[in-house]
């Protein structure tokens, strides 16, 4: 090979941010199409850098906009390239239109999202309203809850989308500044360890490939597109999950880092229990530890995979539970959040369905102490002994002003 | 092409030119490819004609201008020589009228039903007001 | 759990600090966790950053801490800033200051009672460094406070963590880093 190799330390201190640029380095990613955002810029730095320095081959593009990001990405994916790019909040936003032609083409693109707030008010810190906005978008999406996370997800992904056999582009997502701008003992892989699990790129049906000329990005109308979207959810639902399975016990194998659809703790024996996503999971397992201490049997599901959504994953991981809350770090704008409307659709044929109450907490990077966490079991606590939720089914958790509930 | 399920084709927005693999495409003619049934290339769009373009070669420069204009690649051009026109794909718009420099224009529309030998027979003659 | 809280003004170094330190702590195969506030402050604002340190895995990730160690590498923040914020009986506070610990305190009350360490930061940055950057010489206080490593160690891997750096300026570096070792009181 003709790029440089890096020496690295078995543990670095890496943010998430500079632990992923060091998966996309060590991926040797083709082509990176940015219009950097914070709090993701120095993901898309890093891999500039990183290709200035002669330890990639590869092409950084730079375009005017995230549209334009997406849009190039879109491209050289289509043409027959390893793809990723980076984006955050607005840019996000923005990416959105985009989103949905990768997915609908059956693109490979990986894109590192740090999570951030929408404005406005216009706001640059950690919460999951851009997360929730590319729900819908037909992407693979994975969430980390630590810069380890950020590392081995981007690898994990890369195995994921470009098999054949799946064909669609993924997200990675990590929190902003709780995870993007905290360095933390990250656990590496050498460069070519790296580069052999994930593999050489295997292109298909890419527009390089002068024997067998295609077109992309075609119309079609009522007469095809239902089967095209369908055919699409059908491999999101039945095809996306064994393969992630295969790859996470892969991934373990290589490193021991064992990653599952739905991050359960201490939930085998648990009365009570959260669900949330991002850092929120390794804070509410630490206070999940103390609860334990005070007689209070409390778990953590982390949801690991958003989309496809682990329906049945969850629905089995709370099943034996008597009081669950979930935590949404995203405004609902008018509606319950999308953790509770998951976890409720989840649970709902369940034969003892838990008690559900959902919070709305953390946004625009508002602190979620674990004295928050306290109280929050405590309060799942008093419902299961009362036999029936005794709060409202929506409450705010952080925000000043008169307590707010809702339904 | 026949409304197949949502199993029955390959995934992605996405059209095959060619079944199979094709060798020295830039080399090949148009009439000598095998397209596949999924290109355009073996749809006929004739009847949404209404009139049509007759060229006269007695005026062509070979500028190549309606072979660059042209919205459906309906200009058949050999070694940059332009020979006439793909009636298969082509529908009748007139930019290739249009955008002819010559005086006559070598390219000029008739309706559908005109016999194109007397039509070329009776071509208008050099308008000298130009 | 070991944990720092760094009042500095954006530009200053902290947040480079926070991690350089967690850098050094990793190598001892202690758990580490560096991050700071950052928002949209423009360099000179007031900030802070901050350090966990642990045998376990740190998993908590709430920015609230109640610190066992505070820095203050810029000698007007404990004016401006609440230093003592959310602190414990038994929090140790090194500032950055030309002052003597009496004037100090005379200076800011609050501080009265506190376990107080004095270095000036500023001054020694700007004798070898050549300029304000009070974050590593910060790093040796702590050292001589903490007695948490031999200071050659500690140099020797500040060394490789600066090592990008041209030659002079982590050689200055390693002065300050001395002289504040040398000089906390």
């Amino acid at each position: 090979m003709a790029f440089d190799k890096m020496e690295l330390k078995d543990i670095e201190v890496w943010d998430g941010n500079f632990a992923a640029a060091q998966a996309l380095r060590q991926c040797q990613i083709d082509v990176v199409a940015a219009y950097p955002i914070t709090p993701s810029t120095p993901i898309v730095e890093g891999y500039a850098k990183f290709l200035a320095d002669n330890y990639i081959e590869g092409e950084f593009v730079m375009v005017e906009s995230e549209h334009a990001a997406m849009s190039g990405c879109i491209g050289a994916a289509a043409a027959g390239g390893r793809v990723a790019t980076a984006t955050s909040s607005q840019g996000f936003a923005l990416m959105v239109e985009t989103l949905y032609q990768a997915s609908g083409m059956r693109l490979p693109i990986v894109l590192n999202v740090v999570n951030r707030a929408l404005a406005a008010p216009l706001n640059v810190n950690g919460d999951h309203s851009d997360m929730y906005l590319g729900r819908d978008s037909g992407w693979i999406q994975f969430d980390a809850f630590s810069p380890q996370g950020a590392y081995d997800l981007n690898f994990i992904a890369f195995r994921v989308c470009e098999d054949h056999g799946i064909r669609l582009p993924c997200m990675v997502h990590q929190d902003g500044f709780m995870t993007s701008h905290t360095a933390q003992g990250v656990e590496t892989l050498s460069d070519d360890v790296a580069y052999n699990f994930v593999g050489d790129y295997k292109p298909m049906n890419d527009m390089l490939d002068f024997e067998h000329p295609v077109t992309h990005g075609v119309q079609t109308e009522e007469d095809w597109h239902f089967e095209h979207k369908a055919r699409q959810h059908n491999d999101l639902m039945t095809k996306v999950f064994p393969k992630i399975e295969e790859v996470f016990a892969d991934f373990e194998k290589l490193t021991g880092r064992k990653y599952n659809l739905v991050e359960e703790y201490d939930m085998k024996d648990a009365d009570v229990a959260v669900v949330c996503m991002g850092t929120s999971v390794e804070t509410a397992r630490e206070v999940a530890t103390e609860m334990r201490a005070k007689g209070i049997k409390a778990g953590v599901v982390g949801i690991r995979v958003i989309r496809p959504f682990p329906f049945m994953q969850i629905a089995q991981a709370l099943k034996d539970i008597k009081a669950v809350a979930t935590l949404d770090r995203s405004a609902p704008g008018g509606t319950v959040g999308m953790l509770f409307n998951e976890i409720a659709g989840s649970m709902y044929n369940l034969e003892k369905r838990p008690m559900l109450c959902g919070k709305i907490y953390g946004l625009g990077g508002r602190d979620l102490t674990k004295a928050h966490l306290v109280e929050l079991y405590t309060e799942l606590q008093a419902n299961v002994d009362a036999g029936k939720i005794t709060t409202p089914l929506q409450q705010f958790i952080g925000v000043r002003g008169p307590k707010l509930s809702f339904l | 092409m026949a409304n197949k399920g949502w199993d029955e084709f390959e995934i992605g927005a996405m059209l095959r030119s060619f079944d199979g693999s094709i060798d020295d495409i830039a080399g090949t003619a148009q009439v000598d490819r095998t397209y596949s049934p999924s290109s355009s290339y073996t749809a006929s769009v004739a009847d949404w004609r209404l009139v049509k373009p007759v060229f006269n070669k007695d005026y062509c420069i070979d500028c190549q201008f309606c072979w660059i204009y042209c919205p459906d690649v309906s200009i058949i051009a050999r070694d940059k020589k332009m020979i006439g026109v793909d009636m298969d794909h082509c529908k009748g718009c007139g930019i290739c009228v249009e955008v002819c420099p010559t005086n006559p224009k070598s390219l000029l529309m008739f309706p559908e039903q005109a016999e194109e030998e007397a039509e070329i027979a009776s071509w208008p003659a050099k308008d000298e007001e130009k | 759990m070991l944990e720092i809280r760094w009042h500095s003004r954006a530009g200053q170094g902290a947040a480079t600090g926070a991690k350089g330190l967690a850098d050094v702590i990793s190598t001892t195969g202690k758990h580490v966790q560096a991050f700071a506030f950052y928002g949209s402050a423009k360099r000179g604002a007031a900030m802070t950053a901050y350090n966990r340190v642990d045998d376990a895995v740190i998993m908590n990730h709430e920015k609230y801490m109640e610190p066992d160690f505070v820095f203050v590498i810029d000698p007007a923040l404990v004016y401006t800033s609440d230093v003592t914020i959310n602190h414990k009986d038994n929090t140790k506070y090194i500032i950055t200051t030309h002052l003597s610990k009496e004037d100090l305190i005379k200076a800011q009350p609050k501080l009265e009672g506190k376990e107080i360490y004095t270095v000036d930061c500023i001054t020694i940055a700007n004798e070898t460094i050549g300029r304000p950057i009070p974050n590593t010489p910060m790093l040796g206080a702590f050292m001589k406070v903490s007695e948490m490593y031999d200071i050659e160690f500690f140099k020797e891997s500040m060394k490789r963590i600066l090592g990008k750096l041209p030659q002079k300026i982590v050689d200055a570096n390693m002065i300050a880093i001395q002289r504040a070792y040398d000089e906390v009181k």
